[in-house]
């Protein structure tokens, strides 16, 4: 969905000739609400045509009569000729419904809205570490790149990106939740909060925080390594610039040089990166969901793609194309603040 | 200016940020261990949620077995389950079928009230099988338990008569816990009656009568229970039970292992061997209540007879079938795949049942020949090709064939791969498909296989799982309306079918059923490879009496219910219990300590930043 949105407002950005900012903001609606249909479609084709038989894994362990099944299908929806699917789904989509889950027996929309607040906070925080942390490594190793400093910093960093996610949240786990040699259990297995504490005020909030040192911790070690090589790399390419010689000759110190002239010219890749980040954050992360029984999205997503639950599937198919494309949009719309060239095309 | 500016929120946030990392620290310290209790008397079972957990607390509506294990353990039923799955008594004292075979009247208990303290009575019952039998969306989950139901009436508040269409020997275990149907409270359910599909049931503690009372539930988190003390059949030993959801067994180990929890039902060879080690904790092997094993597409058809699928012409041939059968070493898959934890199959239905298991008369069984296969397949003219794949005499075709695995079942990867070494010493070849089960489901009803994994798991009457081998649910010619495993229909099978069904002396019901697997294992249809034992964690210092019954001569227990181990768990001597608690703590205090550091070695960073900064500039 990254892709398609991407690639469908980019022909979309090339025909914005005039420099105003109203007619560059309504080219990019227009091009977001296309990318919207676009993967509306997308996401009622390859769910709808994916092979399966929901009703049968649905029911699978309970003992169901051919009546009973027939009857579940036609409840469902199942036995309707698609083009009324595709209109039903198009339209409620448009009036802000998502559909009724086939597992869960409940509306997407209040499926989806319990879970955004644990997806948020665990993304969110995550998200949030892992680019101030990414940052300030990628500008300190750029700096001083072939540094002792640098040395460690991209090789920590790029070892933990290519450990697999569910590994070192397992690792994790059994050494902080467990306990390994001298190491005692230090935080909760699973979970979001404790059930015998009270599940409101600042015990709670201690409680949940407590919950989320782990799949946070997993989620940063391994994201943050990105931030790391995309700052890291945009540094090193500034550093040659004529503008730092004068910045120098002006007599800065090497700190103010960095951090007043190169950090600002060099952040513009990261920001793309930062606003795609966040445009993901709500599809949460399945396997530390999985892991640590993290009540997310991500997760959500799964359940609903075993049976195959469709209005689930396509709900939050709906939820997250929406979020990217809204993120990218404003990484378009903050763009134009923070690069002189973009208001200048 | 702009520098100077960006430096404060840099300091504010540096500020703001060790603030909380201290409050935290602090906080971190205070807050209770892990395993607290409401109050130092009070005692809270604390248990893994089962399975997917719940989809539903409406009890019409729900599949999965998180839910059905609540409603057995919050609603009641007619009658309860003793510990080798024979029904007995719980709302109902007594029951007894008419000569006719056709009228079955239970006594119900009188006195016995809901948990808002109205009386529980036959009308209650009467209702709720009336509802199901009359309303298609309260019978989506349990419609077909009652289908063969002419009339169900309550005469007296103690009183309920079910007439049925054909006489029906299963009739007791259409209202049990956990698999049965769960009878609800009329004076709450019937003002949401017509508007069912939307009762998501979350008015807590929620009304009903069992061994425990819902009083909190938060999605894919945890439910939370309150015991009732004057259960009819036995006070709870607990005060209190948590089920919390874990969505990988591994953190469900973590934090049976960190005292978190008190037991896991279902752990997986690996893990069980892992914890064995383990002085706290109680390893216990229950027989395994679901089979494992392969289908065979040896006759894809519709009830009028007309073929359908793609499947392999040579499976047709029982020569062919009894091959692979022969080829099949299920002692070792028990041994590798299950790491021994398993029971060899040959019968259709799982160990968990004793009344119903049948095992092949010495001298009867398959035994693991390769030798024989070879042979038996050389006879009937199966020659090898040159890739040394045999040729199918009748439609010339190489038996190279298709086994479809299910995507998300480790055991199914580990028997293919020894599956395919097998059949290739005796020139077939196997090619394995591994699906998702709901594509593996809808290439099922097409008869679009040849070959594949599958696993049931069945509750104490048989008759759905054996139904499933009935010419009445292969599908339609039109592809509808089918519900079949294997495409088997067999006439004296279906005979005996309907023979189990009107035989109600239980004993004799058991010789016949004995006589239905009979004919399936000489089919070679559905090949059973193994039991697979339930493996159960409990520990020792904080829960006991929780695995029910005694360990049989190779120290496997009987089937477990949540609605037994739950009731009869009671709280492990207190002694140890505090010291668990205190190693909770311990670990606490270094979580404190260790934030702690953190904040501060963050302070003084940014402190000497900051003046380091000033100083330069």
């Amino acid at each position: 969905m990254t892709v398609s949105s991407l690639t469908a407002s980019a022909p979309a950005a090339k025909k914005v000739k005039s420099s105003g900012f109203l007619p560059y903001l309504g080219g990019k609606l227009v091009a977001a609400a296309v990318s919207f249909f676009v993967t509306l479609v997308i996401g009622f084709a390859i769910f709808t045509l994916m092979p399966s038989d929901p009703v049968r894994t649905l029911t699978r362990g309970r003992p169901t009569s051919e009546a009973q099944l027939a009857q579940l299908r036609i409840q469902l929806g199942l036995d309707d000729p698609l083009w009324e699917r595709f209109l039903t789904f198009v339209g409620n989509t448009f009036k802000g419904e998502l559909g009724y889950s086939w597992q869960f027996q409940q509306s997407v929309s209040s499926l989806v809205a319990d879970r955004l607040g644990p997806t948020l906070l665990l993304m969110g925080t995550a998200a949030a570490l892992s680019i101030a942390i990414g940052l300030w490594l990628g500008i300190r190793s750029g700096w001083r790149h072939g540094s002792l400093f640098d040395k460690i910093a991209s090789s920590t960093s790029l070892t933990l990106w290519s450990v697999p996610t569910f590994w070192l949240g397992m690792i994790l786990l059994v050494v902080f939740s467990v306990g390994v040699g001298p190491i005692p259990s230090l935080f909760p297995a699973g979970g979001m909060s404790e059930p015998s504490l009270p599940q409101e005020g600042w015990t709670h909030v201690v409680d949940v925080a407590r919950h989320l040192v782990l799949p946070c911790l997993t989620m940063v070690l391994v994201v943050f390594a990105q931030y790391v090589t995309v700052m890291r790399a945009s540094i090193i390419d500034e550093m040659g610039s004529p503008y730092l010689l004068t910045a120098r000759a002006k007599g800065l110190t090497d700190d103010a040089v960095r951090r007043r002239h190169a950090v600002p010219n060099a952040l513009l890749p990261s920001v793309t990166m930062i606003f795609m980040h966040l445009g993901i954050l709500v599809s949460g992360a399945i396997t530390v969901e999985a892991v640590y029984s993290w009540p997310g999205l991500g997760y959500l997503t799964y359940e609903a793609l075993k049976i195959p639950d469709l209005p689930l599937l396509q709900g939050t198919f709906i939820v997250f194309s929406a979020s990217v494309i809204i993120m990218n949009l404003l990484a378009d719309v903050v763009y134009r603040f923070l690069d002189p060239r973009v208001r200048a095309q | 200016m702009r520098t100077g500016n960006s430096r404060r929120r840099l300091a504010l946030a540096a500020c703001a940020l060790s603030g909380t990392l201290l409050a935290g620290a602090t906080a971190f310290a205070a807050a209770p261990a892990a395993s607290a209790t409401p109050a130092p008397q009070e005692s809270t079972l604390r248990v893994k949620m089962s399975g997917a957990g719940i989809d539903t607390l409406n009890p019409f509506l729900a599949f999965f077995n998180g839910a059905l294990d609540t409603f057995g353990l919050i609603y009641p039923t007619l009658n309860s389950l003793d510990e080798n799955g024979k029904p007995g008594p719980y709302l109902a004292e007594s029951w007894t079928p008419s000569e006719d075979k056709l009228t079955w009247t239970f006594k119900l208990r009188d006195g016995l009230k809901w948990s808002d303290g109205k009386p529980i009575t036959a009308e209650d019952a009467a209702w709720t099988f009336n509802l199901i039998m009359t309303d298609a969306v309260a019978g989506t989950a349990n419609g077909s338990l009652v289908s063969n139901f002419e009339s169900v009436t309550a005469p007296d508040p103690t009183t309920l008569v079910i007439k049925t269409k054909a006489p029906q020997a299963n009739v007791i275990y259409v209202s049990i816990p956990i698999s049965g149907i769960p009878i609800v409270p009329k004076h709450i359910w019937e003002p949401q009656a017509k508007n069912l599909k939307d009762v998501k049931n979350d008015t807590y503690p929620i009304v009903g009568y069992g061994p425990w009372t819902l009083t909190e539930y938060k999605a894919e988190q945890y439910a939370k229970f309150d015991a009732n003390k004057d259960f009819v059949l036995g006070k709870p030993g607990f005060d209190h039970m948590v089920q919390q959801s874990f969505k990988s067994t591994d953190a469900a180990v973590a934090a049976l292992r960190s005292g978190q929890i008190d037991y896991i039902n279902g752990v997986n060879p690996t893990q069980f061997k892992a914890l064995q080690a383990d002085k706290s904790l109680l390893t216990a092997q229950e027989v395994g209540n679901g089979w494992t094993g392969i289908e065979v597409n040896y006759n894809a058809r519709t009830r009028t007879g007309k073929k359908i699928g793609t499947a392999h012409p040579a499976l047709g041939d029982p020569v062919l079938r009894r091959a692979i059968h022969l080829a099949t070493d299920k002692k070792t898959l028990v041994a590798k795949v299950l790491d021994g934890m398993g029971v060899v199959g040959a019968g259709y239905l799982p160990p968990a049942w004793p009344q119903w298991t049948w095992a092949p008369a010495a001298g009867q069984e398959t035994p693991f020949d390769l030798a024989q296969a070879n042979k038996i397949l050389d006879e009937a003219g199966y020659t090898k090709g040159a890739d040394g794949v045999r040729v199918d005499p009748k439609s010339g075709k190489p038996l190279n064939l298709r086994l479809g695995i299910h995507a998300d079942d480790t055991a199914d990867a580990g028997i293919s791969t020894y599956l395919k070494g097998w059949l290739e010493t005796i020139g077939i070849k196997l090619k394995i498909q591994t699906l998702s089960m709901s594509a593996l489901n809808s290439d099922l009803a097409k008869g679009d296989w040849d070959i594949l994994m599958d696993g049931w798991t069945t509750g104490p009457d048989p008759t759905y799982l054996l139904g499933l081998q009935t010419c009445a649910v292969l599908p339609k010619d039109d592809g509808t309306g089918g519900n079949t495993d294997s495409f088997f229909c067999d006439k004296a099978y279906d005979e005996l079918f309907k023979k189990q069904l009107t035989t109600f002396d239980q004993d004799e019901r058991a010789k016949v059923v004995a006589d239905m697997q009979d004919i399936l294992y000489k089919a070679d249809v559905n090949q059973m490879h193994f039991y697979a034992n339930t493996l159960d964690v409990a520990r020792t210092d904080t829960v006991s009496g929780l695995i029910t019954g005694k360990p049989d001569a190779q120290g496997m227990y009987p089937a477990q219910t949540a609605f037994w181990s739950y009731l009869k768990a009671a709280p492990a001597a207190a002694k140890q219990a505090a010291a668990g608690s205190e190693q909770g703590g311990g670990g606490l205090l270094w979580a404190g300590a260790g934030v702690l550091a953190v904040a501060v070695i963050g302070g003084v960073l940014v402190m000497r930043r900051r003046s380091s900064a000033g100083d330069r500039e």
